[in-house]
C-alpha cells in the first residue's frame, strides 16, 4: 500500500506536469497568439508573483503548517514601506522597517503556533485579519499606496529587463534557487522536513522544534515582502484591496498542486515550480479565451479541490489512520 | 455451577504470531474469577475475545454450553458480556444517568423520568453517585461505578474488569471491593486482571495465570499463595537460546557515578523515586504496567517535564540539571530511545541515511550550515554495519523496511550522537530473534566502551539477559535495586508485583 502510494506520489508531481504540457500544446494549436514569446514571457511573468508566494507557501507547509496570513502581510509591510516614505523617510530606511514588520508578525505567529499550541491554519487567519487591520487602522489611511517618488532604482525591479528578460521573472528563479539550497543543503532545511515529518521524532533526536517553527514562519514572511516588492513595482503600486481577493487560494493551489502534502514532510521546490507552471498556464489560456473572472475562479476552485482530495488519499493526515498503513509492529 | 462461557483450545494470532495459543478456560456462574500474568503474557488478548473486541484465530467459545462468534463487543453486550477498560469509556459532558440510558434515547427524552428511573436503578445496586452530576466531575470510584451500572443496565451476566483498581485510592478500592461481592451475590460472573496479587488471593474464588500466551494454572484461590503465584508467573517453559541463563557471563565493575535522582516526582505517575546510574555498566530497569518507568526516564532526557515544586533534583556528574526539552539533554550527553518507534522515533520520509545523519544534525548549533552528503553516506555505512541494518542500501526509505531494522536504525541516530548515559525503552519490542541479538550486542559493545547504558524492559529474561544491576519499578518509585549475581527472576518479580 505505502509502496504504491510512493510510486503514485511520484507521478502526482508528474501528471501535473503532463497536464501542463497538455494544456499548453492544447492552446498553442487552437489559440492564435498563444505560441509568441510575448505571450510566454507574459505568462511566466503573470505567475512569477505567485510562483513567489508559493515557494514561501511551499516551506512552511513542508514543516506541517499553513500560513494563511502572507498576504496581509505582504500588502500591509509593504504599503507602510511606501507611505513612510511618502512622508519624507529615506526610501532603503522605510523598507527595512516593513521588513521589520514582516519579522515581528512572523515571530508572533510562529510563537503563537509553536509555544501556545494554536493549530497554525487558525492563528495565521485571525494573524491576517490582526495585520490588515492595524495597517488601515494604524499606519496608513488610503487603500493604495503609489510608489514614492524617491525610490530611485526600485522600479526596476518590475519593469527593468536583464538580456531581454524581464526582472520578476529572474527574482523568481533566484528566489527558487535560495529556497532550493535552504531546503535541500542547509540543517534548517532537513530540520523542516524532520518536524513536517515527525514532530515527535524531531523533539526526541534534539531539534529545537519550537524555534525552527517561528523561524519558519519569520522566513516565510520574508518571502512573501519581497513578491510583494516586486509586484508592487511591476504596476508602480500596491493595493491593499488584494487581501480581499482569491489570491491566497491561488497560492494554495500552486502549493498543493505540486504535491506539498498538507500533511507535511513531503514535497520540495520542483513541486512549486510545477503547481506554478499548470496553474500559469491555465491562467493565460482561459484569458485569452475571454473567460470570465468568476468563471477563472470556478475552474480554479475545482482544480483546487481535486488536488487537495488527491492529497488526502495519497498522504492522510490523520495520524491513526497513517500509522494503520505502515505495516508492521 | 453451571459455566456461564468457556473457551476450547483458543488461539489467537497476529500476523501468525501468538498472543494467545490453545487456552481452556470457564467461567462460572456467579463466581469472581481472576487472571495475572506478565506484561505481555497475553491477559488483554483473552478479555478482549471474551468481550468481542477481537475474533478467535482457532478454537472455540460457547456461551451456556452453545458455539458462538463474537463479532463485535455489541454483540458480546447483547449476549450479557460486557468489559470495562482501564480508560472508561464514559461521555465526559454527559450527566451519570445520561450515561447510563446512552443510546436508548427517545425522541422526546424527558430528562426528569430520566433521572428518577436511574436514581431508583443506582440505589437498586447500593451506588451512591448523583444522577445528574457531571461524570467529568467524578473521581476514578465513582465513574468505574456507572461503567457497572451501565453493564448491569444492559443485563450483563459477565462483567470483565481490566486492572480496575489501578487509578484508584484504598478507600475507594474498598467500596469497589464491596460492590464487587455484591455483584456476585445477586448471581454476576466476573473476570479481573490485575498485578496486585494481594487483591486477587483477598477477593477472588479462583485464579488464573498466563505466562507467555499459555495458561499455566487454574485453581481454587484457597490453594493458593503469593510464592506460588510468583513462581508461576516467572517458570519459564521456553527455553530461549537468547535468554540462556546458564551462559556464563560477569557483571561489569561499577564505574563513575554519572547521574543521580532524588525524590524525583512528576503527578501521580513518577512519585519521589531516587536511583543512580554508573557508567560502564548496563543498568536494567524493570516494572510492570504502571510502574512509571517510561516517564520517569522520559524526565531524566528532558522529554517530560518534573513537577515544578517537589519535583526533586537531578545531578549529572556533579552538576544540578534540570531539562525543558530534549535538546539541552542530548547536548549534555544524555539521549533517550523511544519504545514506540513509529510514533516518535523515525522520520517516515526519509531514507535510512538522512535518518541517522538528523541524529548528528541535531547537535549542531548554526542551523545556516551545510548539510554534507558525503557525511550522511559515511555514516549510514559506518552504523549500518556496526548493527547489521539489512537493506538495499542506505538511500532506501526506512518505512520499507522491517521492525527489526527499523529499530536498529532509530538507535543508530541516537548512538551517533555521542552519548554519556544512553537510555533504552523497550529495544526490542516488535523485532525479530536475529535482530534481538544484534542489539543486545551492540547493548553490550556501548556499555564495555564505557558508556552508562539504562535499558527498561518488561520481560524479565530481557533484563537478567543484559543488565549488570537491576532497578525494580512499583507505582512510580523505584523499590529495588539488585546486582545481577543476587537477581532471580522471582526476586525481581516479587519486589514489583504489590
Amino acid at each position: 500500500m505505502r509502496a504504491l502510494a510512493g510510486r503514485f506520489k511520484v507521478t502526482q508531481e508528474g501528471i501535473v506536469f503532463a497536464l501542463a504540457c497538455v494544456l499548453f500544446l492544447g492552446f498553442a494549436a487552437s489559440l492564435h497568439g498563444f505560441l509568441t514569446s510575448g505571450n510566454i514571457i507574459a505568462l511566466v511573468r503573470s505567475v512569477s508573483i505567485l510562483g513567489m508566494l508559493g515557494l514561501g507557501m511551499g516551506l512552511v507547509v513542508i514543516g506541517r503548517g499553513i500560513d494563511l496570513a502572507m498576504i496581509a502581510t505582504m500588502v500591509v509591510a509593504v504599503s507602510w514601506a511606501f507611505s513612510l516614505a511618502q512622508t519624507g523617510m529615506n526610501f532603503d530606511l522605510a523598507l527595512l522597517v516593513g521588513a521589520g514588520f514582516v519579522i515581528v508578525v512572523g515571530c508572533i505567529t510562529g510563537i503563537l503556533v509553536a509555544y501556545a499550541d494554536v493549530p497554525a491554519i487558525f492563528t495565521t487567519l485571525a494573524m491576517g485579519l490582526a495585520v490588515y487591520g492595524v495597517g488601515r487602522a494604524y499606519f496608513f489611511k488610503i487603500d493604495v499606496q503609489n510608489v514614492p517618488d524617491n525610490a530611485g532604482w526600485f522600479s526596476f525591479l518590475g519593469v527593468g529587463r536583464v538580456l531581454g528578460v524581464p526582472v520578476p521573472i529572474i527574482a523568481f528563479a533566484i528566489l527558487a534557487a535560495m529556497v532550493y539550497l535552504l531546503l535541500r543543503w542547509t540543517r534548517f532545511g532537513r530540520f523542516v522536513y524532520a518536524i513536517g515529518d515527525n514532530l515527535l521524532a524531531a523533539r526526541i533526536a534534539g531539534i529545537p522544534v519550537r524555534n525552527l517553527i517561528v523561524a519558519q514562519y519569520v522566513v516565510t514572511g520574508l518571502i512573501a515582502y519581497a513578491a510583494g516588492l516586486v509586484m508592487a513595482a511591476s504596476v508602480a503600486s500596491m493595493s491593499t484591496r488584494i487581501y480581499n481577493s482569491t489570491m491566497i487560494y491561488d497560492v494554495l493551489l500552486v502549493v498543493v498542486l505540486g504535491g506539498v502534502s498538507l500533511s507535511g514532510g513531503r514535497g520540495n521546490v520542483r513541486s512549486v515550480l510545477v503547481g506554478t507552471l499548470l496553474v500559469g498556464v491555465l491562467l493565460d489560456g482561459m484569458t485569452i479565451l475571454n473567460v470570465s473572472y468568476t468563471e477563472q475562479n470556478l475552474v480554479k476552485s475545482i482544480i483546487l479541490l481535486l488536488a487537495l482530495i488527491a492529497d488526502s488519499v495519497i498522504n492522510p493526515r490523520d495520524e491513526q489512520t497513517a500509522q494503520q498503513q505502515q505495516g508492521d509492529i | 455451577m453451571t459455566k456461564v462461557l468457556e473457551l476450547r483450545r483458543a488461539t489467537k494470532e497476529f500476523r501468525g504470531v501468538p498472543a494467545i495459543r490453545n487456552i481452556d478456560f470457564n467461567v462460572e456462574a456467579g463466581e469472581i474469577h481472576a487472571i495475572v500474568g506478565e506484561n505481555g503474557a497475553g491477559k488483554s488478548t483473552l478479555t478482549k475475545i471474551l468481550a468481542g473486541v477481537y475474533q478467535l484465530s482457532s478454537g472455540e467459545m460457547l456461551i451456556d454450553g452453545a458455539a458462538v462468534t463474537l463479532a463485535s463487543p455489541s454483540e458480546a453486550k447483547q449476549r450479557g458480556v460486557a468489559m470495562v477498560f482501564q480508560e472508561t469509556n464514559l461521555v465526559p459532558s454527559m450527566t451519570v444517568a445520561q450515561n447510563i440510558y446512552l443510546g436508548e434515547e427517545k425522541i422526546f427524552n424527558r430528562l426528569r423520568g430520566l433521572y428518577i428511573q436511574a436514581q431508583r436503578f443506582l440505589l437498586s445496586l447500593n451506588f451512591y453517585v448523583d444522577p445528574m452530576a457531571l461524570v467529568s466531575s467524578l473521581g476514578a470510584a465513582k465513574k468505574q461505578m456507572v461503567e457497572i451500572a451501565r453493564a448491569v443496565h444492559h443485563e450483563a451476566r459477565l462483567i470483565i474488569f481490566d486492572e480496575p483498581t489501578a487509578s484508584l485510592t484504598p478507600e475507594e478500592k474498598f467500596h469497589f471491593f464491596n460492590l464487587v461481592r455484591r455483584l456476585k451475590d445477586s448471581g454476576t460472573s466476573i473476570i479481573f486482571i490485575s498485578h496486585a496479587l494481594e487483591e486477587a488471593l483477598l477477593l477472588s474464588d479462583r485464579i488464573t495465570i498466563l505466562r507467555d500466551g499459555e495458561l499455566v494454572v487454574t485453581d481454587a484461590t484457597a490453594n493458593f499463595d503469593r510464592e506460588r503465584i510468583v513462581h508461576g508467573m516467572v517458570g519459564r517453559t521456553l527455553s530461549h537460546e537468547l535468554y540462556d541463563q546458564d551462559k556464563p557471563r560477569r557483571a561489569r565493575a561499577y564505574g563513575e557515578r554519572v547521574l543521580s535522582v532524588q525524590n524525583l516526582s512528576m503527578g501521580s505517575i513518577v512519585r519521589n523515586t531516587s536511583f543512580s546510574i554508573y557508567a560502564g555498566q548496563i543498568t536494567g530497569f524493570f516494572g510492570l504496567v504502571g510502574a512509571g518507568r517510561t516517564e520517569t526516564m522520559k524526565i531524566v532526557s528532558g522529554v517530560l517535564k518534573r513537577d515544578f515544586f517537589h519535583g526533586g533534583s537531578i545531578e549529572l556528574g556533579n552538576r544540578l540539571v534540570r531539562y525543558r526539552t530534549p535538546r539541552p539533554a542530548i547536548l549534555d550527553g544524555i539521549v533517550y530511545v523511544t519504545e514506540d518507534r513509529k510514533v516518535e522515533g523515525f522520520f517516515e520520509t526519509m531514507s535510512i541515511a538522512e535518518n541517522i545523519q538528523i541524529g548528528n544534525l541535531a547537535r549542531g548549533l548554526n542551523p545556516l550550515a551545510v548539510v554534507s552528503m558525503t557525511e550522511a553516506r559515511t555514516l549510514a555505512r559506518q552504523w549500518t554495519e556496526r548493527l547489521g541494518v539489512r537493506a538495499i542500501d542506505a538511500s532506501a526509505k526506512i518505512i520499507e523496511l522491517s521492525g527489526g531494522n527499523q529499530q536498529k536504525v532509530v538507535i543508530a541516530k541516537a548512538a551517533v550522537q555521542e552519548p554519556k548515559v544512553i537510555i533504552f525503552d523497550e529495544p526490542t519490542r516488535g523485532v525479530d530473534v536475529g535482530a534481538i541479538a544484534e542489539i543486545h550486542r551492540f547493548i553490550n559493545s556501548l556499555a564495555d566502551r564505557g558508556i552508562a547504558v539504562v535499558v527498561i524492559s518488561s520481560y524479565l529474561p530481557e533484563i537478567m539477559a543484559l543488565s549488570d544491576r537491576v532497578l525494580v519499578a512499583r507505582q512510580g518509585r523505584v523499590v529495588e535495586e539488585l546486582d545481577i549475581a543476587q537477581a532471580t527472576e522471582e526476586r525481581i518479580m516479587f519486589a514489583a508485583v504489590h
